[in-house]
């Protein structure tokens, strides 16, 4: 994915509409279900067998750099269904490893800038493994959300020192798909092709 | 199957002959731990009337658990907001500043149909008059020997404490609640405020200081026991292991759950010309059956032929432990005041 760099404003790239956004070169990115024999329990693997999850094929992506942080737009379409326990979610993945389709594992911890849309806050995650999450206090993100039509534009901001390998990930939650923790759409690893 | 390191395993019984449904253990424990805004529909010690469709609405059938063996996990539906019922907001402003004083009463500001709470069936038990029948049945998390929930938890917020409680670590809890599917009591709520699951806690730090949990300590009827299982001189061990007359609730759904149960004698049915039916007892024992198990009708006996022989002029140890003449023995080892607990800072 081509990431140019830019001196936009920060209050403008957080926002998904802005017209700085439409001027960059996106991606169209693949997405599947975290496997089902890599769920982290067997309550989990029992009960999901039969209700599949990470329906969610593919995404949008965009991505540019303002100093030191990265921003990187996610746009999807959401399914007509409304959420009703869980938030449609997303994160954009960092780390390296083969382990990103199932979210990272023990040795081979990713990091998450995590969206839901039931969140005031973007979080910053470890995942190691399909929800086997940790909070990590020391890389601060962002994110900002706009639903048009029923396709979700989301912009997630993190520090790029975080971006090791020059790559990143996605993952998509589909909320009223009863989708959480390791119930998620994910990409491989998308090299970054950086100015 | 989940796998702990238990040390001690604590347990609690409760004497359903002695529950008489004033909620006051409820209401201990809802002042102690879930005051906040957002805990509002929360009540980890609850008392519902027997038979009833229980709090959550309908728990007894929302799957969960185990395989009667405790072996393969049971798929289970996570109980909705609407399952739990309450968290009203009333109309106070309007009764007592609206100047329609008499007229106006206060109501919960929620659609009357479809409305629930917690106890909302309260008395209304089931059977015909003039034998229609109820009791009352306090539940709390049952802090199971082989919880579901701990199985559940792809974060391990879920554990057992050396204690043999089932605690959380919230600041690990990511929110999944994958644990409120997972139980089968249906005793784990969600706070959508701070994205975490809930749920008893035993009154963990007041173990921690010698005083008995909130449910315990402030029962009124003297109805609730607390100790530890492997502790030979405690009440809830007799009742349990000795005279055998205390049962796991759905023991079927494979938690292997601590809290037990004494289970309710009743009053003899009348006939339809007004006799009564010495041979029966108003509470359908296949009632009692399918919620303690089929060892419940020995427990019936055992606690009639007791209650007959000091009634009698007898002695029966089984009777005097139920009775709860010192009310520290209830208490187990928890017997610290908590008003001479000093909290610092």
């Amino acid at each position: 994915m081509k990431v140019e760099t830019t001196q936009s404003p920060a209050e403008d790239l957080m926002d998904p509409s802005s017209a700085v956004w439409s001027d960059l070169t996106s991606e169209t990115v693949s997405l599947s279900p975290v496997p089902l024999e890599a769920q982290p329990n067997e309550y989990i693997r029992v009960s999901r067998a039969a209700k599949p999850y990470g329906a969610t094929g593919e995404a949008v992506a965009s991505a540019v750099k303002n100093g030191e942080q990265l921003f990187v737009r996610l746009e999807w379409q959401d399914d007509a269904s409304p959420n009703t326990e869980f938030a449609d979610a997303a994160a954009i993945l960092t780390g390296k490893g083969d382990e990103i389709q199932t979210l990272g594992s023990e040795d081979a911890p990713v990091g998450f800038w995590y969206w839901a849309s039931d969140r005031e806050q973007s979080l910053s995650l470890i995942s190691r493994g399909p929800g086997v999450v940790r909070n990590n206090a020391d890389v601060v993100t962002s994110a900002s959300a706009s639903l048009d039509g029923g396709r979700w534009a989301v912009v997630l901001a993190g520090p790029s020192s975080e971006v090791t390998d020059n790559q990143i990930g996605v993952a998509i939650w589909n909320g009223s798909n009863d989708e959480r923790a390791g119930l998620a759409a994910v990409s491989g690893w998308l090299p970054l092709d950086t100015e | 199957m989940s796998k702990q390191n238990k040390n001690r395993q604590m347990a609690w019984v409760i004497d359903l002959n002695k529950c008489i449904g004033c909620q006051t253990c409820s209401v201990a424990c809802k002042v102690l731990w879930t005051r906040d805004d957002s805990e509002k529909a929360q009540w980890w010690c609850s008392v519902n009337t027997q038979p009833g469709e229980g709090t959550p609405r309908g728990w007894e059938n929302m799957g969960g658990g185990y395989d009667a063996e405790g072996k393969t996990s049971q798929i289970g539906q996570q109980p909705t907001p609407a399952d739990f019922g309450g968290g009203f907001e009333f109309n106070h402003e309007e009764v007592f500043y609206g100047g329609s004083a008499g007229k106006v009463h206060l109501e919960p500001q929620a659609p009357r149909e479809g409305r629930w709470a917690m106890n909302w069936d309260e008395d209304q038990g089931a059977g015909e008059w003039p034998n229609s029948y109820y009791f009352y049945m306090p539940r709390l998390c049952n802090h199971c020997s082989n919880p579901a929930c701990v199985e559940a938890c792809p974060t391990k917020a879920m554990y057992k404490s050396e204690d043999g409680l089932v605690l959380r670590d919230e600041s690990v809890c990511s929110g999944g609640r994958f644990c409120m599917e997972a139980c089968p009591y249906k005793k784990i709520y969600f706070n959508y405020e701070k994205h975490i699951a809930q749920h008893c806690i035993g009154c963990f730090p007041r173990i921690e200081k010698n005083v008995a949990p909130a449910c315990v300590r402030q029962c009124p009827g003297r109805a609730v026991f607390i100790g530890y299982l492997d502790d030979e001189d405690s009440v809830v061990r007799k009742l349990i292991m000795d005279h055998k007359v205390a049962l796991p609730l759905h023991g079927e759904f494979g938690t292997a759950p601590n809290v037990y149960y004494v289970p309710p004698l009743s009053p003899h049915p009348l006939k339809e010309d007004m006799s009564i039916d010495t041979e029966n007892p108003r509470i359908p024992p296949e009632y009692l059956e399918g919620l303690f198990g089929e060892e419940v009708h020995g427990v019936l006996k055992t606690l009639q032929g007791e209650m007959d022989k000091v009634r009698e002029g007898g002695s029966s140890d089984l009777m005097k432990t139920l009775i709860v003449y010192k009310w520290h023995e209830l208490l187990g080892p928890f017997t610290a005041d908590p008003a001479d607990i000093i909290v610092k800072g």
